[in-house]
């Protein structure tokens, strides 16, 4: 394995072909070290990392999906009404923000859980049709209110 | 510190969001992609934005944002998504590997 690569596993789609003794092991633990090195670290424009730049944009897509739909929701209600009600808005966002935290953890442990017992094709078509049932969901809600 | 209203915004919360169009959206988006991480921080942190545009929001009850045009928005950002996913397109080849 040579020197140069071996910091950076974004770069593991390129040189995996010359790798051939490569035990599973390794590469794991190569995507594992990328991935922690994308979450602390700001995007580099020196060493243009795939992995880097890959974790940003799932990260921009998901924060302006989720931000979206969470606008003028429920929940978005919920902690309105209650800031409003006791007048405690530090105390109410905490519990909010706990709670949001916690059920977005949720939400992704069982997007993976579902992903190891379905084909990708499979799981594509039904994040496809999830998120056109939540886009009319959407917009039965303007036309109603 | 007020333990009591911290436990009720956070139970409140928590049955709200429970199979909201939020979490379904991180379940599609949670599955589908490479970087569960990203996935799990982008949606954190969203969440932690809208929430704390509640609190300012409700703190002043006053309404700021025009709820309807967001939601319209949101709904046509959704379906472009469904449609990328739906469509055999390159991206779906990208996201195999």
């Amino acid at each position: 394995m040579s020197l140069e690569v071996s910091p950076f596993g974004g770069s593991l789609p390129i040189v995996e072909p010359e790798l051939e003794n490569t035990s599973p092991l390794w590469i794991e633990e190569k995507e594992v070290s990328s991935a922690i090195v994308a979450t602390v670290t700001p995007p580099q424009p020196a060493s243009p990392e795939q992995g880097s730049r890959n974790f940003w944009k799932v990260f921009g897509t998901t924060f302006i999906t989720i931000f979206l739909a969470e606008l003028g929701d429920k929940t978005q209600v919920a902690t309105l009404l209650m800031s409003a009600e006791f007048h405690a808005p530090w105390i109410v966002f905490t519990g909010a923000a706990a709670a949001l935290i916690t059920t977005s953890l949720l939400g992704v442990l069982v997007g993976r859980w579902l992903s190891t017992f379905l084909a990708p094709k499979t799981l594509d078509t039904a994040a496809g049709i999830t998120l056109a049932l939540i886009s009319a969901w959407l917009l039965w809600d303007v036309i109603k209110g | 510190m007020d333990w009591h209203l911290l436990g009720l915004s956070f139970i409140t919360v928590f049955l709200s969001e429970l199979g909201d169009k939020s979490q379904l959206a991180a379940i599609a988006l949670g599955g589908n992609s490479k970087s569960p991480r990203a996935v799990f921080l982008g949606a954190a942190a969203a969440l932690l934005v809208a929430s704390l545009l509640g609190v300012i929001v409700g703190e002043e009850t006053a309404q700021l944002l025009p709820a309807q045009w967001v939601k319209i928005v949101a709904a046509v950002g959704f379906a472009v998504m469904a449609v990328r996913l739906l469509l055999p397109t390159s991206d779906s080849t990208e996201d195999a590997n």
